[in-house]
């Protein structure tokens, strides 16, 4: 009895479970060749936005630092060519980062962001120092609709 | 519980029932039981003016709210902090504040400070009713905010400026300077300076610290940190002997900026620009950070155990050969106490030599203990204890340059309390425009002038009954009135007028400083103002101070850190250390000069620059090239570690803790800001290491020794005064040939010392040495500010730019010392009382 019911019954159910996922779409993917497109409003590397005109939007005011649970970031002011204040040293420590995107939501002149980038892993410690011209230059291509997303809500 | 005492008043606050005294307003009054009432404009000492109206409360019976800060207490008024009306009346005062306001926290740098900040937050609504563009001041077309200089180091956002007036009222009722106001109105109205005006005046850093909001930075603090990330460190100045407290401020191992940190005592909650500034030179470019060997030409690095063997070695050597009285040491008088009495020890106990000094800057140091000297010095003087007097005489200083914030007591006592200010100086200084009477004597006559006061003072009958004062006339030279107002060349009716209103003063305070200290007659000056203190009865009803001028020359003193010492001081140490050279030590003076001929071999110079800042420069170069061995730990390469055969690294008041004795003889302790940079040490740590190669160590740490120092700190050297007239002669010295203009070599405000040329906050107010003229002097020699004159004595030379001075009226020549690119002490003469030089014009090529 004990024999059909493990043997003669299960046994083709299995085999047609496997069958039925041959023909599906797989759930893996490529990883290294295939990247996911990550949820909007996942926290990953960050970036530094600039103003239109290509000027840095980070004055320097220190409140992502203050802000930030693991004491990341570090920074030194200075002063522009017109008397402006702007970060002369910027920097994030990556493997201190928790990623909770305080610095994100602390920042007054919207310049700090956490972008969808996740791949991290490098062999030295220094590589993740992480500066403010990387993460000037990480900036994504911005969609045009979402600029003008962020247009109106910079608004309100 | 109306009280009967008619100096008091009773009012509810809140509630509660508080008994002030008449004239409290409202605001301190409900301070004093600990209610807070928000305030912009209120400051503890100033007038108030009530421009903000930050500080309502709603008072019964009144039909509007009223403005604490300048409503005075009544009896039974009955006060609301806290109703709903006052938090409406709050919420409105916001709004109007906020109206132009630019809300740029990110970028201005009192964020995190901001009393509008914290007020806002506290009591405001985050919406306005207005919404109509903000009026925008930019002055500088080419910023997109306002930026504006004021002055060296003061910039003006006048966009957040919330018209308070505290800069603009501070700097007239305290400093007495005019050089900021308030323009225009309404709308528009603008802080700004005179035209053609700078904001540069010593006192000139307390307006940034004052402004409740960030309408006034400095160029030290603007961008480069946000407040909250430093931590504050107590500490001490370092750049007169008043000790103002400070605060640093510093982030990892930078100091970012120095506050004051009120001391009612002491500063009142100012500071000078000195103090203000002067902690760049811990960061500055230049620092010493190893070790130097002399090796054929060049000094070249070593390490400290390399110096240190040679050191020992070299002394060793000197002391076994000849004795160590062919050793002398120097000491800066701005070191902390634990280097002064560990280089005493060092010298008195390992080496065996009484030759230590720390009077770098005197002409012919006096060969004993002065006892007179101690008899005033010892005496209580305080800085607060000035708004007692009455009359206040201040004698052979430039107050304000020397002693910025002891000037403002002198400031507070004359134009608050209506005391008189009598100055008695060679040339006119900036005190003259709130003197009473500003007497100008010839170039060393003070004595005879001291004299004609006395004798004035017996004529008018007004001596104090505690002295016999009719042996002044035969004591005295000279002894008639009309022959002093010759000599000094001050006019007699002058001399009576000041001796009847310090005859009749009832509390007098007397401070005399740099120009007689320094002078080679010092004695019989003492022995003049001695005189007069007996006369007037100063010893009971009156103070007097002989300001000394260093950070740490009091302690110094009380160190022993000089040559010959009352048997008192002698018997203390020989308790203290078990032994006590047996030979007369030199003075700094006579170090040199016995260097000179060859019978000091070594000397050790710790923290101070006598190349730079000893009268005669030419003699402390010959004394300083014949010597064998010269050993200088400095902060910074001088002139004198440029000659030296080892050169230790110093470290700098921040970077170790210790304390300072004021003028008062107050013990003022300082904490450690950051490390010692690189392998620089402190200077009780050099002494150590020295005393241990040769012998034995002088500590074990330096909190051991503590007790020690304390106990000579606290020791009171008590004598008796004598009540007996001492005799004075002048003698008088007469300009000879063609050297004929009476020169003075002066600090300038913003620079001490040998130290403060390297803080660029500081150089930014006077960065090289210049020579004050007379306008009409001036004229004479067809100069201009900026004009190059050179200046000859009969010893050297130097070619200085001129400024024409606001206040100097008669020929004297008044240059600045101690920059190390003009070394003006060439041109002083050792055994001469009044140096004479001859001025002219450099002729354009
Ligand atoms: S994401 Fe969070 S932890 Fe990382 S830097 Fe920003 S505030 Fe700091
Ligand atoms: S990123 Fe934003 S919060 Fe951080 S310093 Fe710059 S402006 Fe300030
Ligand atoms: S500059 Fe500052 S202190 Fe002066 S009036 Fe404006 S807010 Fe007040
Ligand atoms: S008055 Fe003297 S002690 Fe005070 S801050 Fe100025 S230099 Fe320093
Ligand atoms: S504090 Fe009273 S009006 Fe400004």
């Amino acid at each position: 009895m004990n024999f059909i019911r493990t043997v003669i019954i299960a046994l083709p159910k299995g085999f047609y479970t496997t069958l039925k996922h041959l023909f599906k779409k797989p759930v893996t993917r490529k990883y290294p060749y295939e990247r996911r497109e990550m949820a909007p409003r996942y926290r990953g590397k960050h970036y530094l936005e600039r103003y239109d005109d290509g000027t840095e939007r980070c004055v320097c005011c220190g409140l992502c630092a203050a802000s930030c649970p693991a004491d990341a970031i570090y920074m030194e002011g200075g002063e522009t060519d017109n008397g402006e204040r702007f970060a002369k040293v910027y920097e994030i420590n990556l493997l201190r980062c928790i990623f909770c995107g305080f610095c994100e939501e602390a920042c007054p002149e919207e310049a700090i962001f956490l972008g969808h980038e996740y791949e991290f892993s490098d062999d030295n410690r220094d590589s993740f120092i992480y500066t403010k011209e990387q993460m000037l230059a990480n900036r994504p291509k911005e969609k045009p609709f979402k600029r003008i997303i962020r247009k109106v809500r910079r608004i309100f | 519980m109306s009280s009967a005492d008619d100096n008091k008043v009773t009012l509810t606050i809140d509630g509660r029932e508080v008994t002030v005294p008449r004239g409290m307003t409202v605001l301190e009054a409900a301070k004093s039981i600990g209610i807070e009432i928000p305030t912009f404009c209120w400051h503890p000492k100033l007038k108030p003016v009530g421009a903000c109206r930050m500080c309502y409360v709603e008072i019964e019976k009144m039909p509007k709210l009223a403005v604490s800060c300048a409503t005075e207490a009544m009896p039974g008024m009955v006060v609301h902090t806290d109703s709903d009306l006052v938090k409406q009346g709050r919420r409105a005062v916001l709004e109007f504040i906020l109206l132009n306001h630019p809300l740029d926290c990110p970028t201005c740098d009192k964020g995190g400070e901001c009393d509008l900040q914290d007020l806002t937050f506290a009591h405001g609504i985050d919406d306005s009713q207005f919404d109509f563009n903000k009026y925008r001041f930019i002055r500088d077309k080419k910023s997109t905010f306002d930026d504006y200089r004021l002055g060296p180091e003061i910039i003006r956002n006048q966009n957040r400026c919330i018209l308070c007036y505290k800069c603009v009222r501070s700097n007239k009722e305290v400093f007495g300077e005019y050089d900021l106001g308030a323009f225009q109105r309404g709308n528009i109205t603008e802080i700004d300076t005179g035209p053609g005006q700078q904001v540069d005046s010593i006192y000139s850093g307390n307006l940034v610290e004052i402004c409740p909001v960030g309408a006034l930075t400095n160029t030290d603090w603007r961008y480069n940190i946000r407040v909250w990330k430093t931590q504050k460190v107590n500490s001490i100045c370092q750049y007169c002997a008043d000790g103002c407290n400070l605060t640093l401020w510093k982030d990892r191992q930078k100091i970012y900026r120095a506050t004051s940190r009120r001391n009612d005592a002491i500063d009142e909650g100012w500071i000078c620009n000195r103090g203000r500034y002067g902690y760049q030179i811990a960061n500055a470019e230049g620092r010493l950070t190893v070790p130097l060997i002399k090796r054929g030409e060049r000094q070249e690095n070593a390490t400290w155990d390399e110096a240190i063997e040679l050191i020992a070695r070299r002394f060793k050597e000197i002391k076994d050969k000849k004795g160590g009285v062919c050793i002398g040491g120097l000491a800066y008088p701005g070191l902390d106490s634990a280097s002064l009495y560990a280089f005493s020890k060092l010298f008195r106990t390992i080496l065996n030599s009484n030759n230590v000094d720390f009077r770098i800057d005197y002409k012919m140091l006096p060969e004993e203990p002065g006892d007179l000297y101690t008899q005033i010095t010892s005496r209580k003087f305080s800085i607060a204890g000035i708004e007692n007097s009455d009359v206040v005489l201040v004698i052979g200083s430039n107050l304000i340059n020397e002693h910025p914030i002891t000037n403002l007591r002198v400031r507070k006592v004359v134009t608050q309390k209506g005391a008189k200010l009598y100055t008695l100086n060679p040339f006119a200084t900036k005190s003259g425009d709130i003197s009473t009477d500003e007497i100008i004597y010839r170039a060393g006559t003070v004595e005879a002038l001291i004299n004609g006061l006395c004798v004035s003072i017996v004529e008018q009958k007004l001596a104090s009954d505690t002295v016999d004062a009719s042996k002044l006339a035969t004591r005295v030279e000279p002894n008639t009135v009309a022959q002093a107002a010759k000599i000094s060349g001050v006019e007699a009716d002058r001399i009576v007028g000041l001796a009847q209103a310090l005859g009749e003063a009832k509390h007098i305070t007397l401070i005399t400083g740099e120009l007689l200290s320094t002078s080679i007659t010092r004695d019989a000056i003492t022995a003049a103002i001695m005189n007069l203190a007996l006369l007037c009865g100063m010893a009971e009803n009156g103070q007097i101070g002989f300001l000394s001028k260093y950070a740490n020359s009091k302690g110094a003193e009380k160190l022993g850190v000089m040559p010959l010492l009352s048997d008192s001081l002698i018997a203390e140490m020989k308790t203290l250390w078990g032994g006590y050279p047996e030979q007369k030590g030199l003075g700094a003076d006579r170090m040199i000069l016995s260097a000179k001929k060859e019978e000091i071999d070594a000397l050790f110079v710790m923290g101070s620059d006598p190349m730079l800042c000893y009268p005669d420069g030419q003699f402390v170069r010959e004394g300083i090239e014949k010597l064998d061995f010269l050993v200088v730990a400095d902060l910074f390469e001088t002139r004198t570690t440029q000659m030296a055969d080892v050169v230790l690294p110093l470290s700098s008041i921040a970077e170790m803790s210790g304390d300072f004795v004021n003028l008062e003889g107050t013990v003022q302790h300082f904490d450690q800001a950051i490390k010692p940079l690189g392998q620089s040490m402190p200077g009780y740590d050099i002494c150590n290491k020295i005393a241990s190669a040769l012998k034995e160590p002088l500590f074990e740490s330096v909190a051991r020794m503590q007790p020690d120092i304390m106990r000579l700190l606290l020791r009171e050297e008590n004598p008796e005064i004598q009540r007996e007239l001492r005799e004075v002669k002048t003698s008088v010295e007469q300009a000879s040939g063609e050297y004929t203009v009476p020169l003075f070599v002066v600090d300038q405000a913003h620079h001490f010392a040998h130290l403060t040329e390297r803080s660029k906050s500081l150089s930014a107010f006077c960065s090289e040495a210049h020579l004050e003229l007379s306008p009409s002097m001036a004229e004479k020699l067809h100069a201009e500010t900026g004009t190059l004159i050179r200046v000859e004595s009969e010893v050297g030379k130097v070619i200085l730019p001129v400024i024409i001075s606001e206040h100097i009226d008669n020929d004297v020549a008044v240059v600045t010392r101690n920059f190390s690119a003009n070394p003006v002490n060439d041109l002083q003469m050792r055994k001469q009382r009044v140096d004479y030089v001859r001025l002219t014009r450099v002729e354009e090529k």
